[in-house]
């Protein structure tokens, strides 16, 4: 079987894609608002702000944990910073990485043929995709598929992107913790 | 100057007297069966029973109905591998010294089933695998043993693949994040590209 060959691959992590923000895969609202009048507003006043509200709300209970469980009063800066420090979205990616979750697509080769002629027809002329998948379990799937069951992938690929996207959008900003 | 689709090889020319004395009445459904079956890679155009049916509707010795049989299948295949026009088999098959009543049926069955045949010739690939199912569903995680409040969306694939050989079919399960989901969707779009660049 004679045939044309276009192949292409693509690796997991970072490659060709944007690392996401620790806003979210979209600002929230909120936030959007609070950029104009942030840049008129001067350093001291910032700073009264972020004591004054974020200290009292969030890290006033976790201070007042730490000390009902008798860990020494030096540790709580440090403890804290690691709370809402710079450090955080480390722990959060371990967190997500810890989960129990079926397996995750970590390679995605792929092919596409155009089959000239084959044993029993001359003139075939018929594409076809085909691809082998790399899963994060270590197994590897090879198969092929026709140009219409191709689309079709695509398109419930697409349609569950666009309903993860309203699903972001809507529901989590309504559930109320 | 068209192909040749045969030569006149001995089995040939044997077969071709055994048919010209065949009943040509029950000619088409003979070569219809043929035609229907003419696809599958495996399977059996007459099962035994029906072969010993065969034999004695048309007179012929076990070694000489499978000459038949094989013979004509080999004329069809042959059609269909280089697409033959009815009028080129036509010919051919006279060259072969095959009596004109024949000719004709052979001809009419091809023509009808032509079209039919060529398209399941088409879709017959060599790779053992193929996709058939796209299934999915999409959750939202709320929380897990290490954290709460989570609010995590993610996807679920079964892709059903089917393996021609064993006819086994196979689940495979994977789950997306949103940003696992949004990559392999960039991935799918530029082979869509390489597609449309082959059209």
């Amino acid at each position: 079987m004679s045939i044309i060959q276009v192949k292409g691959g693509g690796g997991g992590g970072a490659v060709g894609l944007e690392r996401t923000s620790f806003v979210g895969a979209r600002v929230p609202p909120e936030i959007r608002a609070m950029i104009k009048p942030l840049s008129k507003l001067d350093q001291t006043a910032f700073k009264k702000i972020l004591k004054g509200k974020l200290i009292n709300s969030l890290i006033a209970n976790f201070i007042q944990d730490l000390q009902d469980l008798q860990i020494p009063e030096g540790f709580h800066e440090d403890l804290v910073a690691m709370v809402v420090g710079p450090k955080r979205p480390v722990i959060d990616s371990f967190l997500e990485n810890r989960r129990p979750r079926l397996p995750s697509l970590e390679n995605l080769s792929w092919r596409t043929d155009v089959a000239i002629s084959t044993g029993v027809l001359n003139r075939v002329l018929v594409r076809g995709v085909t691809m082998e998948m790399t899963l994060s379990d270590g197994s590897i799937k090879d198969f092929e598929m026709t140009v219409s069951k191709f689309q079709e992938l695509r398109f419930h690929v697409a349609s569950v992107l666009g309903e993860m996207e309203k699903l972001e959008k809507h529901s989590i900003l309504k559930i109320k913790d | 100057m068209s192909v040749s689709l045969f030569t006149a090889s001995a089995s040939i020319k044997k077969a071709v007297m055994l048919i010209n004395d065949m009943d040509v009445n029950r000619f088409p459904l003979l070569l219809s069966r043929i035609l229907q079956k003419l696809h599958l890679k495996e399977e059996r155009t007459f099962s035994e029973e029906e072969e010993e049916k065969l034999q004695a509707a048309f007179g012929f010795s076990s070694n000489d109905l499978d000459l038949v049989l094989e013979t004509l299948e080999f004329i069809l295949q042959q059609a269909a591998y280089h697409t033959a026009k009815p009028a080129v088999l036509s010919e051919q098959l006279k060259q072969l010294e095959m009596k004109e009543d024949k000719v004709e049926k052979i001809v009419e069955a091809w023509t009808n089933g032509a079209r039919n045949l060529v398209q399941k010739l088409k879709e017959r690939t060599v790779h053992p695998n193929q996709l058939e199912e796209v299934k999915w569903r999409l959750n939202l995680q709320m929380a897990q043993a290490s954290q709460s409040k989570v609010k995590r969306p993610n996807a679920l694939f079964q892709l059903g693949v089917r393996n021609d050989s064993t006819g086994k079919k196979e689940n495979i399960r994977l789950e997306f994040t949103h940003e696992e989901l949004y990559e392999f969707y960039n991935q799918l779009e530029t082979i869509q590209k390489q597609l449309d660049s082959l059209s």
